[in-house]
């Protein structure tokens, strides 16, 4: 089956069997390993991507997302968030302040921080806290990560 | 992905060494400090780097030594064919160790270095300078008769071992070491583009998925895989008990798998015996226990828990007819292509191992079963193969944390002093196989097991049981265990002898750097002033691998009994500071890990099955559950050999956080996971 996806301000064309999760399409048709697999569940963010359907980018298990509803959406994958290679400030402050070990997780938190600060620029801790809930860390650096939000929310 | 193909032309490892586990392995500086044409430097290690910052550290030792900027200096790291060989990455060692061996080699490189440049420029050692990768004459002014490392180097080839009294960079000199310093590999993860183990695409690659025994040791008796190869780009292969599917695309391989039907027969139960290891054995403890004026006697539990990583294991393997090259998250590099070599009947040097990150991984990763099962599906399938476990398959198929059952019975004298000290061990193998080996076990499995403190006449013994669980080595192997335990107690007899806990601890403690650390952490806290109710603050510390480590916990208790972590204190020494930066985020993240294993972890098994299947049944603390904030403080010792920081961070939390909660509400829990239940069943008025 074909299917044309807007994946970071591209158009890009894959032919895979219908219903194929979003993130198998990224990093097995699309080359994009930045989203990884965790679970294949949506319980630990490492997959997320954001999605755009017109009211602005949320953040979304690419796990859980079957390539004929990406195909409507406009996706933009942690390698879309940089431009010109200037991080974006959410980028920046996690390598900043080295809000990250193994960094598994990292792609999934900082997709989840892009959408966050598109919608509340100014969060409190307790909304950096409750979008990044889904974002689960092994090596535990979620003190670190709350601070590089802020950080990047400035 | 040609950059991965191309890699196979790489040289491959001239020999395998090491085969006697505890020979000294040799330091030889052509093996560590490559010279580059363009003036950087690429430096060797057999150590892995998977998130514990030690790719970063390394280059901040070579570049101190020959007075470079970090920035200049490359790291290798695992590569079986380019490094050195190297017994394993664990055990927070590899600063200590490898840190150490890279320094010397860097010290004596550049020392030889020197020697050439004077006899070349005919100048005195004392007039040359070093800057940027190249030796001057300090005492000439236009700077044209430099001569770069690559060329001093080059002839004759600098080579030899590495003497162990080089003279090293002094503290005081020291630009680039005890600086914080990123991540090198930051900007890769923050961008995407950091290559995972799972990240890794060949040519040809399929996705392959191993059929995996329900038991241990089970044999597969017969096969139905009719439907399995009805379907589109699926192959079924197998070689005796050994059974998979490999296919086109990743969701292909996982229904095959699904649709295949195997009977299998369990194995004869192994007569496995509980090893029994004596770690202690004074005379006279029993009477001092009877003449002691307070004795306390506890059992402290801990459930088996998992490693559980945030991606489940995965390799890629591209066998061929005479070699092999294998993609692996593995700690254990050469080992891994020992075991490799012998699934595969290849000679050693025809193995190659590629390290790749894994995703963090906390003593998992010794054990390469993916590795393993891509390595026999890329045989039996002629073609490159990616094994990627599922979640269900990591909680079920890798080996978990032992369990332990700690029994102790100690003494307090009328002078508030510890007169006698009886503890009994009992846990599973820490270690890599299923066979015990006595010698080894008190550093594994008894790791931490005797108390750093004087505690009068002591009998100490280690009981190791069989069990039907897979266990294997876990971050601090047994010393988060024994440390709940032996820390709890000390709060326990302090409360029995009616003193505080930190007076008590200090007046049992003979090392002054286990002191130091114990009256920082407790003045940073402010432990010991009034608390509101529901709030309290707890204690512990130990002494990990030469590393001290002292922390306090503070909790607040909900009304139904529901304790949650709000801040958290650790005073840390381990020796010369690398990065302090990066001892900082290794301790941070070793304390909200164990954080989580306290309060929230528990590993479901039925008759050695485990029954855990996903993060909806094995919770793991959440952004909502991270502390207010984790003050680290790092005491180093400038005098002192550097030791490891990724372990120690974790090994006295659940006893500090117990002793929290006792603190804030009465209640003492010896057993882990510790929820709201267990608080309340033990809290004095329910
Ligand atoms: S892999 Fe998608 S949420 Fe875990
Ligand atoms: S940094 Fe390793 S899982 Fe988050």
């Amino acid at each position: 089956m074909k299917y044309r996806l807007r994946v970071n301000g591209g158009t890009r064309d894959v032919d895979v069997p219908r219903g194929t999760q979003l993130l198998e399409v990224l990093r097995d048709d699309l080359g994009l390993t930045g989203a990884r697999y965790g679970c294949g569940r949506g319980q630990c963010g490492a997959c997320f991507v954001l999605a755009d359907s017109g009211r602005g980018p949320r953040a979304v298990a690419s796990c859980l997302m079957a390539v004929d509803q990406a195909a409507t959406v406009e996706i933009t994958t942690v390698e879309g968030l940089a431009h010109d290679s200037e991080l974006h400030p959410v980028q920046e402050a996690f390598a900043a302040g080295d809000a990250m070990q193994c960094g598994y997780c990292t792609s999934g938190m900082v997709i989840s921080a892009v959408a966050l600060l598109a919608s509340s620029p100014k969060p409190s801790d307790a909304e950096i806290r409750d979008a990044l809930a889904p974002n689960l860390c092994r090596c535990g650096v979620y003190t670190r990560a709350i601070r590089a939000v802020k950080r990047a929310a400035g | 992905m040609s950059r991965e193909v191309s890699e196979r032309a790489a040289r491959v490892a001239p020999a395998s060494r090491g085969s006697a586990p505890d020979a000294p392995i040799p330091n030889l500086v052509e093996q560590r400090i490559r010279f580059e044409p363009d003036g950087s430097v690429t430096a060797f290690s057999g150590k892995i780097e998977f998130g514990q910052g030690i790719r970063t550290a390394f280059a901040q030792i070579v570049a101190e030594e020959l007075r470079l900027d970090p920035e200049r200096v490359r790291m290798v790291m695992g590569d079986t064919a380019q490094v050195p060989f190297d017994r394993g990455t664990f055990g927070s060692r590899s600063i200590a160790q490898d840190g150490d061996a890279l320094r010397k080699a860097a010290a004596y490189a550049r020392e030889q270095l020197l020697r050439r440049a004077s006899e070349k420029l005919g100048v005195a050692r004392e007039r040359l300078t070093i800057a940027d990768g190249a030796v001057r004459d300090g005492g000439v002014r236009d700077g044209s008769r430099g001569l770069t490392y690559a060329a001093l180097a080059a002839d004759p080839p600098l080579a030899g071992e590495v003497p162990d009294d080089v003279p090293l960079t002094p503290a005081s000199e020291h630009r680039v070491l005890g600086r914080p310093r990123a991540r090198v590999e930051a900007r890769d993860i923050v961008t995407g583009r950091a290559t995972y183990v799972a990240d890794v695409r060949l040519d040809g690659m399929l996705h392959g998925k191993r059929l995996q025994p329900p038991v241990r040791g089970a044999r597969l008796r017969s096969l139905d895989d009719a439907a399995a190869r009805a379907m589109p780009g699926v192959r079924v292969v197998r070689d005796g008990d050994f059974a998979g599917v490999v296919a086109e695309r990743a969701a292909q391989a996982q229904a095959a798998l699904d649709a295949l039907e195997a009977d299998w027969t369990s194995p004869n139960g192994d007569d496995q015996q509980t090893v029994v290891i004596p770690m202690r054995e004074d005379d006279g403890v029993d009477a001092a226990l009877a003449s002691a004026a307070h004795v306390v006697e506890a059992s402290y539990v801990l459930p088996y828990i998992s490693n559980a990583p945030i991606g489940p294991s995965a390799a890629v393997a591209d066998v061929r007819a005479d070699e092999a090259t294998i993609y692996a998250g593995t700690q254990r590099p050469f080992g891994l292509r020992t075991e490799i070599a012998s699934a595969l009947g290849l000679a050693e040097e025809r193995v190659r191992v590629v390290p790749r990150m894994p995703s963090g991984t906390y003593g998992r990763n010794s054990v390469g079963d993916a590795s393993f099962e891509a390595a026999m599906l890329s045989r039996l399938a002629k073609r490159p193969v990616l094994v990627q476990w599922t979640r269900e398959e990591e909680f079920t198929y890798a080996p978990a944390r032992p369990a332990a059952v700690l029994d102790a019975k100690v003494g307090v004298g009328a002078d508030g002093s510890l007169v006698a000290w009886r503890y009994d061990e009992h846990t599973n193998a820490h270690g890599y196989g299923f066979a015990v080996d006595p010698r080894v076990a008190p550093f594994t499995s008894g790791r931490n097991a005797i108390p750093p403190y004087r505690f009068g006449k002591g009998r100490i013994t280690l009981y190791i049981e069989p069990t039907p669980v897979r266990t294997a080595s876990f971050r601090s192997l047994a010393a988060a265990e024994n440390v709940f335990a032996i820390e709890s107690l000390l709060d326990e007899l302090a409360f029995a002898a009616r003193t505080d806990p930190l007076t008590f601890r200090l007046r049992h403690i003979d090392d002054p750097r286990l002191r130091r650390v114990v009256e920082a952490v407790a003045e940073r806290a402010t432990l010991g002033e009034r608390s509101s109710a529901g709030l309290g603050k707890g204690l512990a510390c130990t002494i990990y691998h030469g590393t001290y480590c002292a922390q306090v916990a503070e909790v607040v208790i909900a009304a139904n009994g529901t304790p949650r972590l709000t801040r958290f204190w650790c005073a840390v020494d381990p020796g010369l500071v690398v990065n302090p930066d990066g001892v900082r985020n290794q301790i941070e993240g070793g304390i909200q890990q164990s954080a989580s294993w306290t309060l929230l972890e528990e590993l479901g098994q039925r008759d050695g099955r485990i029954t855990t299947t996903g993060w909806d049944t094995y919770p793991i603390a959440t952004f909502r559950d991270a502390p207010e904030e984790i003050d680290v403080h790092v005491m180093g010792d400038e005098a002192k050999p550097s030791t490891g920081v990724g372990e120690p961070g974790t090994v006295p939390v659940a006893a500090a956080i117990a002793n929290a909660i006792f603190a804030a509400c009465g209640a003492r829990v010896r057993e882990l996971p510790i929820g709201a239940e267990r608080v309340r069943r033990a809290r004095p008025n329910g």
